[in-house]
């Protein structure tokens, strides 16, 4: 057990945002009614009222001024991480995907003594798409290849990280092979990990936005990652 | 087999460039790719063959062709996926300047 104190203070709950004015207070103000308060949100260059929605919310907002992508908005979070000094950084989706409740028990895995824990889906729920299960198993084949971890759900952004993991991890990957990269990071530094099943809702409002993962950005990423590493 | 000089430094660049390159692979260094090994032991091992067993015929100059292309596509895809880090560390940077 680590003896470290915890308060909802210590840990910084990490958003990337990217278009998501229709849903994004919602987001927050559930995360906020689960009694966290250090929220940061990445605006990643967002073209519709992200921002104005975000204003609202009191939150931390830094804003990208051009779209980088998903991994580029979580790591300029992470360098946020380390000037805010936190404890316990918890990133997770801000589409509300994610369900807020979850965030205690990836903090509480983190307090166990765990550097990195990777929330993971639960596939074999009915709920989840047979496309999404499939297009997470072949993510994983091709991590486990990359980087000879076998992980459970290589492309969830639902993780949370102690103060060492933000420290020594290096990305350089700005769209979703990011999610992919932090499996490298972790093997790289030998950063202890675990995993948590954790409870996902899609809606239709996530299944028809444009921005979501898709086959062809799953391709991408792959001969990215075999040509730069 | 008939080695010279030159395909005796030949020999020795291509046997360091692959083993240099074996071991970044091993030790997980930055930007170490499954690609960029296979890339490097395809092509220092091609020179090497070639440096080995001499060949005067059109199939070396396809060879060679086929290398001078390649290695010009894979630093142009390169330089574009530098020029795409250092815009994002410019935006990151400025971004977090309202948090200092």
């Amino acid at each position: 057990m680590v003896s470290m104190k915890l308060t909802s203070n210590n840990v910084l709950i990490l958003l990337p945002v990217f278009n998501e004015s229709k849903v994004i207070f919602s987001v927050i103000r559930s995360i906020q009614k689960e009694g966290w308060k250090k929220i940061l949100a990445v605006d990643d260059g967002s073209t519709d009222n992200t921002y104005d929605e975000l204003k609202k919310t009191g939150v931390i907002i830094l804003r990208h001024s051009i779209n980088r992508g998903k991994g580029s908005a979580v790591k300029t979070g992470l360098e946020a991480a380390k000037i805010l000094n936190s404890k316990i950084v918890v990133t997770l989706d801000s589409d509300g995907q994610h369900n807020p409740k979850d965030i205690k028990k990836m903090v509480e895995e983190i307090k166990k003594g765990y550097d990195v824990v990777l929330g993971i889906r639960d596939f074999k729920k009915r709920h989840i798409p047979r496309f999404k299960a499939f297009g997470n198993y072949i993510g994983n084949i091709f991590t486990w290849m990359f980087y000879g971890l076998w992980v459970n759900d290589s492309q969830s952004g639902f993780r949370a990280y102690n103060k060492k993991a933000v420290d020594l991890i290096q990305t350089n990957n700005d769209h979703y092979e990011f999610e992919t990269e932090i499996v490298r990071e972790i093997v790289r530094n030998k950063l202890k990990w675990s995993e948590k099943i954790i409870d996902v809702r899609y809606s239709d409002y996530d299944q028809k936005k444009r921005n979501k993962q898709s086959f062809v950005s799953a391709v991408k990423m792959i001969i990215k990652l075999v040509l730069f590493g | 087999m008939n080695i010279t000089t030159l395909s005796l430094i030949l020999l020795i660049f291509s046997v360091y460039s692959i083993v240099d390159r074996i071991i970044r692979f091993i030790r997980k260094e930055q930007n170490q790719s499954v690609f960029k090994l296979v890339a490097t032991i395809f092509i220092w091992g091609g020179i090497s063959y070639i440096a080995l067993f001499p060949i005067h015929n059109s199939n070396t100059l396809i060879f060679f062709g086929f290398i001078v292309v390649f290695f010009i596509l894979f630093r142009l895809l390169s330089i574009l996926e530098k020029n795409e880090r250092l815009l994002t560390e410019i935006i990151r940077k400025e971004a977090l300047k309202d948090l200092k």
